[in-house]
């Protein structure tokens, strides 16, 4: 099959999933259900590999589908383009999506809104391919609500507790400020280019030279970045993603971990032309992900919810993803994406399989000396744990030691800052690891008895991405042993992706760049020890909430960030409601109204003596008079 | 065909005066499905490169100048479209109610409809006054005759403001008739309206009566109370269908009659209209009552249709257009909501409700559906006609643009709010039976429309554009005329 015909199948076999889920999925049974949303997910990541062999090495593809509007200033296509930073995507999408899917069979088995939770899992799904494959900027934004929603309803899923629910609003409320920011910026575009698409913009930008004034570029790229800021988490708009791990686990693992959160870093990877045109929104993108990037993971190591940990790891590892997009390294970001995907996506799923094991326990200082009770998930989760914090060779070593590695050729501050991030991480993820693996079980008797590994459609997805996640730095292995296979992605990436071939290329230092790995390596390895020795063998547990002190109190409290901004925005809009609705509605204009009618109230009275005083009988009468009228002229004039 | 438009509502009205009482919903359906055979008839047989149909253009009162011009274009006919189509589906989502039984609740929504399409087609300032009046009729004998015990206050309050904002249409009906042969519409267009603040004070006396209608702030305070009192029925005409007749009279008659005097006004009535959408949302995020939370909700989405209207441009009013389609279907699918809970419960405060989605999941999944519609995601029909509007506004003053921006946010706050209040939760509420058929076909007809909308607004856009634009060129003859 060719390009043409295998793109609108991808993004169609989800949305049938969905349906068929959606419609007929109560009389179903539970594995018919998890069957059919799992094998179109599993189809639909088959044909994307296809797609993927046949686009890599030739011209980016497009589709058009139909033109969903035509104004006198612009169209609005539904199509699709294929490159390989758009298939890329939608493999990681769709595969690390048939994963969690299948994970999802054993994890969510005795919920009642089984049937449910799959039908928002493949519109999500979706959404989500129609966001990363779009060939405009307009069907990027119907995407990008699109996921919006369905995370909305899978945040709120367990919609019982009100706790849920609130978490699904504040995350839809938040990514609407952002989308306000990306509307505005497509409605720049449209302004300045006349266009939406893709192909025409990297033309009008790349090829003509047609780049806009300095106010309108920094307009239009910190709109865009606006955006990004709310899907991806990253200050201002970052507070959502904890409370989104409200959601059941696995979808934790999919849209806030692995793919949807990542739909900025896309968009700005997407418009690299447009940034490059614009020095100063990179530098606010540097600075504003190197903010998230450090703040997140110093609250991230005094949280004690396993999710909660892995949640401000999201973030923290999103806010090194903007310094690299600040830094110009595009392929860089889209490398630690990928092996991102795969070792954040392992370690949601293996805290899934810790929790499902604990019977719904989510405190780790609950938990202990899981090691020998559950070691498939132990292993996995070991194999995670050492790939994001850096260890040698596994593939987070390498996607990370690449942005750093960028960061020292542009400033040695920044290095050094992003290495201080980098070991927040090594500590929080190996303290959460050992408390959770290590010592002796904490939880109650009922608890111990009944930890256990979970079915095999759990334990495979967790296998398969730990193998991932181990050799996933094969993809853009840097150019200091092997020299024929090195920099794969780049390669890739520079074959049909707009605007690569026009970035800078950084002379690569090999020596440079093995002092470099040794160092982050060594720096792995000593936390690792470290760590072991307070958490591992010494046994030191996490305090009681009310005992904690000085800056563990900042972090256990998220650096007051919720209470900052019910402070500054969420109390004064209500105050405001409340107010408007009393003073305005209820005084001013109501009394002008109401005194209007008593006086005409008053002179009515001087006639009403020789009327009835009915107002509907009045009108009866004159809706009689008036419909005689037309009947009359309707039957005699015409 | 064009005379059945007002034959048929008559006759259904009268008709449904005489029939068994058992037999009033049977027929009040067929009436309303009957009406809108032949309205798809003539959109099919319209063909928009001829521009204005005219199918009744007569003289009529020589000595006094009244015409009989009768006819339609694009936008009159996707405006009849939507009241026909609406007109059925009140009906049937009040199936259940005893409401629908009744004779003179029938009779009058089909009073409401001549009067309604008597707006939509005519072309004439008189016959368009006339039938402007005629709509208020039934709706204040609806909400009077079946309207809750308190509503007598309010129902005065909405008395007082649409009739003054409907004296002063008429004052500047007929002083714009004093500078030409008749009242006909071309006739009216073509005044030169040479001195200005004549112009202007004729643009003031349309704009009232339009401002009020709609209601465009700070025009709306009647709005809530008498949506609140008024029985769902009656809120569902008023603001499904009812207020486009001002939105409408702003593109065929504001618009066109008056861009000398717009061209000073224009900015003051877009920053009212946009205060308006800021003003709602804000209002309607701590609402307890459903019904006036929603009522607010409606100021604010029409003020966002109105400000886009007045930037004039063809791609806004065309979208405004199709998001009045849009509106009305969301605001009828709203109140149905809050009337099935309204219905089971005999409440609808937010305090007292919660857990409904536990018991009633088909009426979760629809009404869930709805409020995404209302918030306007992408796959409904509100993404494409906000995105339009906002990019109109946006492109009128980048600043104004912007605020309106915040309903997408607002929106989301206030929406999402009364759905999980209402439906999220622990049950804190007696037994809910689940929809019923009638309510639930309504739910579903809606949403088909609105999806459908939502992938393919072209064929909104394409089919009405022709006309928007020579509704233009109209303006701006009317402009050349004055210099």
């Amino acid at each position: 099959m060719t390009v043409q015909q295998l793109i609108p199948l991808i993004i169609a076999l989800p949305l049938l999933g969905a349906f068929i889920n959606g419609t007929f999925g109560k009389q179903l049974s539970k594995a018919m259900v998890g069957v059919i949303a799992t094998t179109v997910m599993a189809i639909s990541f088959l044909f994307t590999v296809l797609v993927f062999m046949q686009v890599q090495q030739g011209d980016a593809v497009s589709v058009k589908l139909f033109t969903m509007l035509k104004t006198d200033s612009f169209s609005l296509n539904a199509g699709f383009l294929a490159d390989n930073l758009s298939v890329w995507m939608a493999l990681i999408v769709t595969g690390i999506g048939t994963l969690i899917h299948l994970f999802s069979i054993g994890y969510m088995k005795n919920d009642p809104g089984f049937y449910k939770f799959f039908t928002y899992l493949n519109l999500f799904i979706f959404a989500m391919l129609i966001l990363v494959l779009g060939s405009n900027y307009f069907l990027l934004f119907f995407g990008w609500e699109g996921v919006g929603i369905c995370s909305y309803l899978l945040i709120g899923f367990w919609y019982g507790d009100f706790k849920n629910t609130i978490a699904a609003r504040k995350a839809f409320i938040m990514n609407r400020i952002g989308d306000l920011g990306l509307l505005i910026g497509l409605f720049l575009l449209l302004a300045q280019f006349g266009t939406l698409e893709y192909n025409e913009l990297a033309q009008k930008v790349l090829v003509e030279k047609l780049i806009p004034s300095d106010w309108m570029i920094l307009g239009i790229t910190l709109m865009l970045f606006i955006g990004a800021t709310g899907k991806s988490a990253q200050i201002p708009l970052f507070t959502w993603l904890p409370d989104a791990m409200a959601g059941p686990t696995p979808v934790s693992a999919l849209i806030h971990a692995a793919t949807m959160v990542t739909a900025g870093i896309f968009l700005t990877v997407r418009s690299n032309y447009l940034f490059e045109a614009s020095h100063l929104t990179q530098d606010i993108m540097l600075y504003v992900g190197l903010a998230t990037s450090i703040i997140a993971a110093f609250i991230a190591m005094r949280q004690n919810d396993i999710k909660k940990v892995l949640a401000y790891s999201t973030v923290s590892q999103l806010g090194m993803l903007f310094v690299a997009l600040g830094m110009g390294a595009y392929t860089a970001a889209m490398f630690h994406v990928t092996t991102h995907a795969f070792f954040k996506a392992l370690l949601f799923l293996g805290s899934g399989s810790v929790i499902h094991a604990m019977s719904d326990e989510q405190d780790i200082r609950k938990m202990g000396g899981l090691r020998k009770m559950i070691p498939i998930t132990h292993a996995t989760f070991l194999i995670g744990t050492l790939a994001i914090a850096g260890f040698p060779l596994l593939s987070g070593f390498y996607s990370k030691d690449e942005i750093i590695a960028h960061a020292f050729t542009h400033g040695t501050w920044l290095y050094v800052a992003l290495m201080a991030s980098a070991a927040l991480t090594a500590i929080y993820m190996f303290r959460l690891y050992f408390v959770t693996f290590f010592g002796s079980f904490r939880g109650t008797h009922e608890q111990e008895h009944h930890v256990h590994e979970g079915p095999v459609a759990m334990t495979l997805p967790l296998i398969v991405l730990a193998v991932l996640s181990v050799f996933g730095g094969l993809l853009n292995l840097p150019g200091v042993w092997l020299h024929k296979q090195a920099h794969w992605m780049s390669h890739l990436f520079e074959q049909n992706v707009a605007g690569f071939t026009a970035l800078p290329k950084h002379a690569e230092n090999a020596n440079l760049a093995l002092i470099l790995m040794v160092v982050a390596g060594a720096m792995s390895l000593l936390i690792l020890l470290v760590t072991y020795l307070v958490y591992g063998k010494k046994g030191s547990l996490p305090v009681a909430d009310e005992a904690v002190t000085g800056w563990e109190k900042l972090s256990k409290n998220k650096l007051y960030f919720d209470e900052i901004y019910n402070f500054l925005f969420v109390r004064p809009l209500e105050w405001l409601s409340l107010k408007i609705t009393q003073f305005f509605e209820g005084i001013v204009l109501h009394r002008g109204v109401v005194g209007l009618g008593q006086v005409i109230g008053k002179s009515g009275d001087l006639v009403r003596k020789w009327q009835t005083g009915r107002t509907d009988s009045y009108l009866l009468w004159m809706v009689m008079g008036l419909v005689g009228l037309v009947v009359y002229y309707l039957i005699y004039k015409n | 065909m064009g005379h059945l438009l007002f034959i048929l509502p008559i006759c259904f009205a009268l008709i449904v005066l005489f029939v068994p009482k058992n037999a009033v919903r049977i027929v009040g359906l067929l009436g309303g499905l009957t009406t809108l055979v032949i309205t798809v008839g003539l959109i099919c047989t319209y063909n928009s490169a001829n521009g204005m149909h005219y199918f009744v253009k007569q003289d009529w009162i020589k000595g006094f100048g009244m015409t009989m011009h009768f006819g339609y274009d694009a936008i009159s006919l996707l405006l009849l479209l939507l009241t026909a189509g609406l007109i059925p589906l009140i009906l049937l989502s009040n199936y259940k109610n005893e409401l629908a039984s009744n004779r003179l609740f029938t009779s009058m929504v089909f009073f409401m409809q001549l009067g309604l399409t008597g707006v939509f087609v005519s072309l004439d300032g008189l016959w368009f006054y006339i039938f402007w009046e005629i709509t208020l009729i039934p709706i204040y004998l609806i909400a009077y005759w079946f309207g809750a015990p308190e509503r007598k206050a309010a129902l005065l309050k909405f008395f007082i403001y649409t009739f003054v904002g409907s004296i002063a249409m008429l004052a500047a009906i007929i002083g714009l008739k004093s500078m030409a042969p008749s009242f006909a519409y071309m006739d009216l267009v073509n005044v030169a309206l040479t001195d200005k603040t004549v112009a202007f004070w004729l643009m003031a006396g349309f704009f009232l009566a339009f401002a009020v209608k709609i209601p465009i702030f700070p025009f709306h305070t009647w709005q809530p109370d008498t949506y609140a009192k008024a029985p769902m029925a009656g809120t569902m005409l008023l603001s499904a269908i009812m207020l486009k007749m001002a939105l409408y009279g702003i593109i065929r008659w504001l618009l066109p009659l008056f861009p000398e005097a717009l061209e000073t006004a224009t900015y003051c009535i877009i920053v009212l209209a946009v205060i308006g959408v800021v003003y709602g949302a804000v209002i309607a995020i701590k609402q307890n009552d459903m019904k006036r939370l929603f009522a607010y909700a409606s100021l604010s989405h029409v003020g966002l249709i109105a400000a886009g209207l007045f930037t004039a441009t063809v791609d806004a009013i065309s979208a405004g257009v199709l998001q009045m389609i849009n509106h009305g279907l969301v605001a009828l699918g709203l109140f149905l909501a809050v009337d099935v809970i309204e219905r089971r419960l005999h409440t609808r405060s937010l305090s007292d409700l919660g857990g409904i989605a536990k018991q009633a999941p088909k009426f979760a999944f629809w009404f869930a559906a709805l409020a995404f519609a209302s918030v306007s995601v992408p796959f409904t029909s509100g993404f494409i006609g906000e995105f339009l509007l906002l990019k109109g506004i946006y492109n009128y003053d980048w600043i104004i643009g912007a605020v309106a921006g915040t309903t997408l946010i607002l929106g989301a706050v206030y929406t999402f709010r009364a759905y999980q209040l209402s439906m999220y939760g622990p049950v804190n509420t007696a037994e809910f039976a689940d929809l019923h058929w009638s309510e639930f076909v309504v739910f579903f007809i809606i949403m088909v429309i609105i999806v459908v909308l939502g992938v393919y607004p072209a064929a909104i856009i394409d089919f009405v554009k022709p006309s928007v634009t020579n509704l233009l060129e109209l303006s701006s003859i009317s402009t050349s005329l004055a210099k």
